[in-house]
């Protein structure tokens, strides 16, 4: 027989895409050859329309690009904002976002995991991953009164104070979701077939690492120790003690491990930030928020946050006026996904669900 | 033995079946599609209704939910998709950006509304709609099919 | 050394630098080499008279940061020999903003459908002027002003 190489175009709808996200394969056989991504099934135009109104009315968009980890794009562009502005956060607001951020943080790495599972065959993760994930949003909603996009974070602090209520409910959260979590774990990790999977599947290399510009848990999982949180902190996050995890193997393994560990940190920030929150304001009174949409700056300011996928920051350029003249977003996702031709070359096409969805592409985010 | 014996038409029947039995399009397109996940997670668990069977394929699938912003690209796909669907197809519109273009309704990549593409049987408002909403819808367009008040 | 025509900083102190277009491709390899091992994001903005490409610049070893700027009429030297990202945020660039870079392996549009006429993020972009798109006989992208032709 001779050598013939098959084209399969993977998407825009499959299951395991996680979204919108479309492939050519070249195959041989069935060894991957060449892979190429194609993406913009989800392009929302969000920098042109944050570019078109005030300052905290692109709120709404920069919410929408990571849905599942909303408050952490959130974080990002309001410290932009402040820190183009210069606006003073009272310490209640900075401490109360931390906490917000992490609790969004495990939300996100759950929806994952819960995913990530269905894409390996295992429907049992997705349920327990759900059943967790619903009782941190239960906390959201009593705080911020939504379940999944928040428009939480103001220009200035906050715009509703933790309630008595909530910080019962995180408490009672946090006693018993790193046993939980054990048990999702477990269901994976201790499966033959799932570690088979995913052990030496999609390696990357830090060499690779770097030059595609990958941060967070992918960067993390081929061995390069680099955590903002740690290496550039923001809000408070020196005064709190966390672990980066990090390994070397640089597979959907370690990615998966990693992953699991940062939830483990993640509950330990938490369970920290409740013993420290400050009374007092939970934003700056000088904001009221009718003004809100008349501030005006100039000059430029990119603040990088670390987000459930990586480096996350809006790189704002003001013009003197209320609007602001250009808004870049540096996504995660992209610059992750842009990986995957150098993922999944010479792999088997079985191991292309596990490379994609160990990626954690968010459609909204890499595509804006 | 009189008790156990129901007499009806062949239609009605056929109506409450098609009713009774939607299986979903597994179609996840933005935001609403984590709420549709919720959906038929664990809390919310739709399959109490009598729909619980996500299919992957088009073909094998009669509910499609069309769960978030539909882009200029994205909509000759969901035509295509759509087209693939095997009849009676129903469709339910999920969140203001499929209904009515949303927050991006401003925008130079966003069809305004999911009704120029496909049909719609049931529009769910909501950015993005609550679980409890979808279910809702759900319930909505179960009656309608029962009641034989869809028309394809 | 390469010649810095300006220097800036933002509001949290980076350092912005701004070197002449020719000079961009010499001046990234030269940084590289000084130890700014990731380009995180490329990006252009249009001030309505000229085009600015940006690159932002960060080494992971002492987690220092650098914003590089160049002013360009439409063209400049890609870098994706440098690093492989900037394939990607290269053609988002040439996608949104309009800016071209000679010696890319593949430069066409990456978010939006491959046909679309204009840059959206240039100021002049004119929105009411909608572009509808469909799917040709070969399965790409089809786009035209006429919204009979597609969605």
């Amino acid at each position: 027989m001779e050598d013939k190489i098959i084209e399969v175009n993977f998407g825009p709808q499959h299951p395991s895409t996680h979204g919108v996200l479309r492939i050519k394969v070249k195959l041989d056989g069935e060894i991957i050859v060449e892979a190429q991504p194609i993406i913009g099934y989800l392009h929302r135009n969000a920098e042109k329309l944050a570019e078109m109104g005030a300052y905290p009315k692109g709120m709404v968009y920069i919410d929408r690009l990571d849905y599942v980890a909303a408050l952490n794009m959130e974080l990002g562009h309001v410290l932009s904002i402040e820190n183009l502005m210069d606006v003073q956060v009272p310490e209640r607001a900075l401490w109360i976002r931390i906490l917000m951020v992490e609790l969004n943080r495990i939300a996100s790495h759950l929806i994952w995991l819960g995913t990530h599972g269905l894409d390996m065959g295992m429907l049992t993760p997705f349920f327990y991953c759900f059943r967790e994930r619903e009782r941190i949003l239960r906390i959201f909603d009593e705080i911020t009164g939504s379940r999944l996009l928040y428009n939480y974070f103001a220009i200035g602090g906050v715009y509703s104070d933790v309630t008595p209520k909530s910080i019962e409910m995180i408490k009672e959260w946090t006693e018993d979701f790193v046993d939980k979590l054990e048990e999702i774990q477990a269901i994976l990790g201790k499966s033959y077939i799932y570690v088979s999977r995913t052990r030496g599947v999609g390696k990357l290399s830090p060499e690779d690492v770097l030059s595609y510009g990958v941060t967070g848990p992918m960067q993390r999982a081929s061995g390069i120790k680099r955590d903002l949180r740690k290496d550039s902190p923001y809000l408070f996050y020196e005064k709190i003690n966390f672990e980066i995890p990090t390994r070397t193997e640089g597979d959907v393994y370690a990615r998966f491990l990693v992953r699991v560990e940062e939830m483990r940190q993640s509950a330990r920030i938490v369970k920290q930030v409740l013993e420290k929150l400050p009374q007092g304001d939970f934003y700056n009174k000088k904001y009221s928020k009718p003004m809100l949409v008349r501030l005006k700056a100039t000059g430029e300011s990119y603040v990088p946050t670390e987000s459930p996928k990586g480096e996350f920051g809006i790189y704002l350029i003001g013009d003197g006026s209320s609007i602001p003249y250009r808004v870049r977003i540096r996504s995660p996702s992209f610059a992750n996904l842009s990986s995957i031709p150098t993922m999944l070359k010479g792999y088997k096409i079985a191991d292309l669900t596990a490379a994609v969805s160990s990626a954690d592409p968010v459609f909204g985010e890499v595509d804006r | 033995m009189s008790d156990n014996i129901l007499v009806t038409t062949l239609d009605e029947a056929l109506k409450w079946g098609t009713g009774k039995s939607l299986w979903p399009f597994t179609f996840g397109l933005a935001c609403c599609a984590i709420e549709m996940m919720s959906a038929m997670g664990s809390d919310y668990d739709w399959a109490r209704f009598g729909s619980d069977v996500f299919r992957d394929s088009p073909r094998h699938s009669d509910l499609m939910i069309v769960s978030g912003t539909v882009t200029k690209k994205m909509a000759p796909r969901i035509r295509r998709l759509y087209d693939q669907m095997a009849f009676p197809k129903f469709v339910i519109s999920m969140g203001a950006c499929a209904s009515a273009g949303g927050p991006y309704v401003r925008g130079y990549s966003v069809v305004d509304g999911v009704d120029q593409v496909v049909p719609v049987d049931v529009y769910v408002f909501g950015c993005p709609p609550r679980p409890e909403a979808l279910i809702q819808a759900l319930k909505m367009l179960q009656d309608r099919i029962v009641a034989g008040k869809v028309k394809h | 050394m390469i010649q810095i025509e300006s220097e800036s900083s933002t509001k949290n102190g980076t350092r912005i630098v701004y070197v002449s277009k020719d000079n961009v491709l010499p001046f990234l390899k030269e940084k590289k080499e000084e130890g700014f091992d990731t380009l995180l994001m490329v990006s252009g903005v249009d001030y309505k008279d000229h085009l600015e490409v940006i690159y932002h610049l960060l080494s992971s070893t002492n987690n220092s940061r650098l914003i590089v700027k160049a002013k360009t009429d439409d063209e400049v030297e890609s870098v994706t020999s440098l690093w492989k990202g900037a394939n990607w945020h290269e053609r988002e660039t040439w996608d949104l903003v309009g800016i071209k870079f000679k010696n890319h392996p593949n430069l066409t549009r990456i978010l939006l459908a491959e046909g679309w006429v204009g840059h959206p993020l240039r100021k002049n972009y004119p929105m009411e002027k909608k572009q509808f798109v469909n799917l040709a006989e070969d399965g790409e992208d089809r786009v035209s002003f006429e919204n009979t032709e597609g969605y």
